[in-house]
């Protein structure tokens, strides 16, 4: 990202984008507008996504699994749902293992980390993508970009663990570190905790937790979709 | 099937309708599911529905009503059917909290419909019968119902363990049994069913007056199949059908099947135990004989309130408003006694009393302020008056403060200038005993006497409390030392000592917290209520605690105070004493996730509040 990047709109830089890249998925890509940052929050298609990984560096782990699934305004889309492992070169490090308890036996049928990257590229365009800690998910698909077509990755993005982080210092809450955690917002907010570190389960979570942060404005005529993104 | 969508999958099959559908349907519903989130008080369906939908909860809480009168409250797995408005035109539903929804299209539902009649029939011949069904599991709930008869049924007003006796008991022995039981009419059963009953009218005209043998079976005097009515018939039509008929008791039967008995005097009892008339027969008694009798039923009272719906709230004001009526009878008959007071002086109510929050004859708790110009030998005219006023309470059952902090202590029966010092004291310099005093001196309520007395104290230890903020940080430390028990429903974090084994103390772990915290409030932000939900609204519009943070407690109060006084009315109704200890298992589901949702938010206000005051510092 360059340096005056930060003062352009996502959607001029994904102009510049679109002439840098090769011709090819993510020129294809990069060919959808990006939504208006005015747009209502209501009348957004977002897809959450959430990956399992062998570690926390994009530079030097990888992708295990991804899951996905859409939102259209504020109606989660069950029937959208993806879940989608990937067979990694590498090892499966034991210290990843026991969070997202896929083992390498697991991964057999499992695509590659292009295969997962054509797709993931074709579902995201146009779209706002909803994550829980922006740093893996778009880190990830930035190094897997980098890797593939030389280019950086870009998408309007909403980041839940930083909506969250506004909530509680809104109210003047004490905020321990582990209160951001996914599971430990989902018990604040009553929501239903099902397979933990499961990217799909996650993915449905992060949703979740997205229109509970965002109840509150739903009385607002008009809250525009800037106001809520990361970046 | 993906591990989340078979979560949605099992979690539907769990709940009717879907119970009904087979393995196969049951794989199928996950990729016609969406998933919504409700805030709450939002219609269902919601203003920006973008299709038609069965709604179906997966967290949180949703109030059906017909027009403005809540007819069902629906929890974990309750349906909003699509077909609401079209069954009844004034059905709609709302948001009772924050709800996560699941919603499956309605033409989903037609094709499942057609597939499984198991499925259908919910939405079909059931629908009347589970309106009716929701009216009168709420009638025990809604807080708008009146106590008036023509709204109660002979059922709640009735007793339903009625005595009865075999037909071939020997007369004197039938007798014997409605002497020991102390009743006038014995309900006559021949292999359990309700074949006649016998008065103590029918005693003397059929068996005495005709000269009959003592040991004449009961069947040849009794009244044969005596009229009945189901339980469900209205306390007037009861007694304006009984007047009709000239007869004094009416056996309750549900298709044949006896479930108590009503007489003309539970009816007429029934209308005169409402608070207002017993605290105009309060004002009216001449002894503290008569106001034992009227303070004597208050138990009854508390329960009648809560069978006809009351709230917590609603109880408190009205429990409290008799306990006054006692308390200024008691003084106006001392006065008549001691003769007129020789200085000004106000008697004050502290504690449940003061902030109109008791539920039946709780501790006393009150104090004397008496005017400055008060001579020494003025004092004993005061120390009588406390002892007759505090003696006569006890008489009436509200029992002796543990802690002694009544007028009857000389300590707690001082001069306006004494009152200032010590509110000064324990203000600038607080200490343990000031803080376990505090929950009944700052909350103070003047009963009878002079108001200018009590309004200056009052006014000069709002101002301090509401400017100190060491004395403020103190008080919130205090108000969290008393902690809901969060992990309870998984951990079981409950009292055992042998009595309250697995229960818990709904009183200190629920709702002393919200007093507390709404007190914390009250004192720093100088506001003059001592009412717990009226502190809060007043909270509300300050910058002591967020507006929705007060409607929160508000609601979580009335919530957990109206469980305890239900569990009270039960036990006044079962003959043994109130307590505070609760069953886990005595709670329904909807009840459980309700509480522990209270106590998860009781617990976020006061980390709030710790945070405030950082009181960390001094606990």
């Amino acid at each position: 990202m360059g340096l005056l990047d930060r003062f352009r709109s996502l959607d001029s830089r994904r102009r510049t984008l679109l002439e840098r890249a090769p011709a090819g998925p993510l020129k294809a890509y990069y060919s959808v507008p990006f939504v208006s940052p005015k747009d209502d929050f209501r009348s957004i298609e977002y897809t959450a996504l959430d990956f399992e990984t062998t570690g926390l560096s994009p530079l030097k782990h990888e992708l295990l699994s991804f899951g996905l699934i859409n939102m259209s305004g504020t109606r989660i889309d069950l029937g959208s749902a993806q879940h989608q492992i990937l067979r990694p070169k590498g090892d499966i490090p034991e210290a990843s293992a026991t969070v997202h308890e896929i083992r390498h036996q697991d991964t057999v049928g499992g695509i590659d980390e292009y295969e997962a990257l054509l797709r993931l590229l074709s579902h995201l365009a146009g779209r706002v993508m909803v994550v829980h800690y922006h740093k893996i998910e778009l880190g990830f698909l930035n190094a897997a970009c980098q890797r593939h077509f030389g280019i950086d990755f870009l998408i309007p993005t909403i980041d839940t663990l930083q909506l969250a982080h506004r909530w509680i210092e809104g109210r003047n809450l004490y905020l321990r570190p582990s209160d951001l955690r996914l599971f430990n917002l989902a018990r604040r907010f009553n929501l239903p905790i099902g397979a933990a570190h499961n990217a799909l389960s996650d993915a449905v979570l992060t949703l979740e937790l997205f229109l509970a942060l965002t109840a509150q404005r739903l009385k607002e005529a008009h809250v525009p979709i800037h106001s809520l993104t990361w970046n | 099937m993906e591990i989340e969508l078979q979560a949605v999958r099992d979690f539907l099959a769990e709940h009717p309708p879907f119970d009904h559908l087979d393995e196969g349907l049951l794989d199928e519903l996950p990729a016609h599911t969406s998933i919504r989130y409700l805030r709450r008080g939002t219609s269902i369906p919601p203003d920006d529905a973008d299709g038609c939908y069965l709604y179906v909860i997966r967290k949180g809480a949703v109030d059906v009503y017909d027009g403005e009168q809540l007819i069902e409250k629906l929890g974990e797995g309750g349906c909003i059917d699509c077909s609401l408005q079209t069954n009844r035109e004034t059905a709609h539903a709302r948001t009772a909290e924050d709800t996560l929804l699941y919603l499956l299209p309605c033409a989903e539902i037609e094709r499942l419909r057609m597939q499984s009649p198991g499925f259908s029939a919910y939405f079909t011949d059931d629908s009347g019968k589970r309106l009716r069904k929701a009216l009168t599991a709420i009638t025990a709930t809604s807080p708008v119902q009146s106590s008036d008869l023509d709204t109660t049924e002979i059922a709640q007003i009735g007793n339903l363990n009625p005595v009865t006796a075999t037909v071939d008991t020997q007369a004197h022995k039938a007798a014997q049994v409605m002497r020991d039981a102390n009743v006038s009419a014995l309900l006559i059963l021949d292999d359990a069913q309700l074949v006649g009953i016998v008065t103590d009218k029918d005693l003397r005209n059929r068996l005495l007056a005709e000269g009959h043998a003592l040991d004449t079976p009961i069947r040849e005097i009794m009244t044969p199949a005596p009229l009945t009515m189901p339980p469900a018939t209205s306390g007037l039509a009861a007694l304006e059908w009984m007047t009709r008929k000239h007869i004094q008791h009416l056996p309750i039967c549900d298709n044949g099947v006896l479930k108590g008995m009503v007489s003309i005097s539970d009816l007429l009892r029934y209308q005169t135990t409402h608070s207002h008339f017993l605290t105009s027969e309060a004002a009216r008694a001449t002894n503290v004989v008569d106001l034992q009798a009227i303070s004597a039923r208050l138990p009854e009272l508390q329960v009648q309130m809560v069978m006809s719906g009351a709230t917590a709230a609603h109880v408190g004001r009205a429990v409290s408003s008799v306990t006054d009526a006692l308390t200024i009878r008691l003084i106006e008959l001392a006065e008549q006694q001691l003769g007129p007071a020789p200085v000004p002086y106000v008697w004050v109510a502290g504690g449940s009393q003061a902030r109109r929050e008791q539920s039946s004859h709780s501790d006393q708790d009150n104090a004397l302020i008496i005017d400055d110009t008060m001579h020494d030998e003025d004092a004993a005219w005061f120390e009588q008056l406390a002892r007759f006023v505090s003696d006569g309470l006890a008489a009436c059952g509200f029992i002796y403060c543990p802690g002694d902090a009544m007028a009857t202590n000389p300590k707690w029966r001082q001069t306006l200038k004494v009152w200032r010092r010590y509110f000064r004291d324990w203000i600038e310099k607080p200490e343990p005993m000031a803080l376990m005093l505090s929950s009944i001196f700052f909350d103070l309520r003047r009963v009878h006497g002079d108001k200018a007395l009590f309004d200056a104290l009052r006014s000069e230890v709002n101002q301090l409390t509401s400017q100190n903020k060491i004395f403020l940080a103190y008080m919130a430390a205090n108000a969290l030392k008393h902690r809901p028990p969060l992990g309870f429903f998984r951990t079981f974090v409950l009292i055992s000592d042998g009595e309250h084994d697995k229960t818990f103390d709904i009183k200190h772990r629920g709702i002393v917290p919200i007093i507390d915290l709404a007190r914390v409030y009250a004192l720093s932000a100088g506001i003059a209520e001592v009412n717990t939900l009226a502190r809060l609204e007043a909270a509300a519009k300050t910058l002591a605690v967020s507006p929705d943070g007060a409607a929160d407690l508000r609601d979580a109060l009335e919530f957990i105070a109206t469980l305890r006084i239900r569990h009270q009315a039960q036990q006044i109704r079962n003959g043994e004493a109130a307590d505070n200890y609760l069953h886990p298992n005595s709670l329904s589901a909807l009840e459980r996730s309700h509480l522990k949702a209270a106590f998860s938010l009781i617990s976020t206000m006061q980390e709030a509040l710790g945070q405030r005051y950082q009181s960390g510092r001094f606990l």
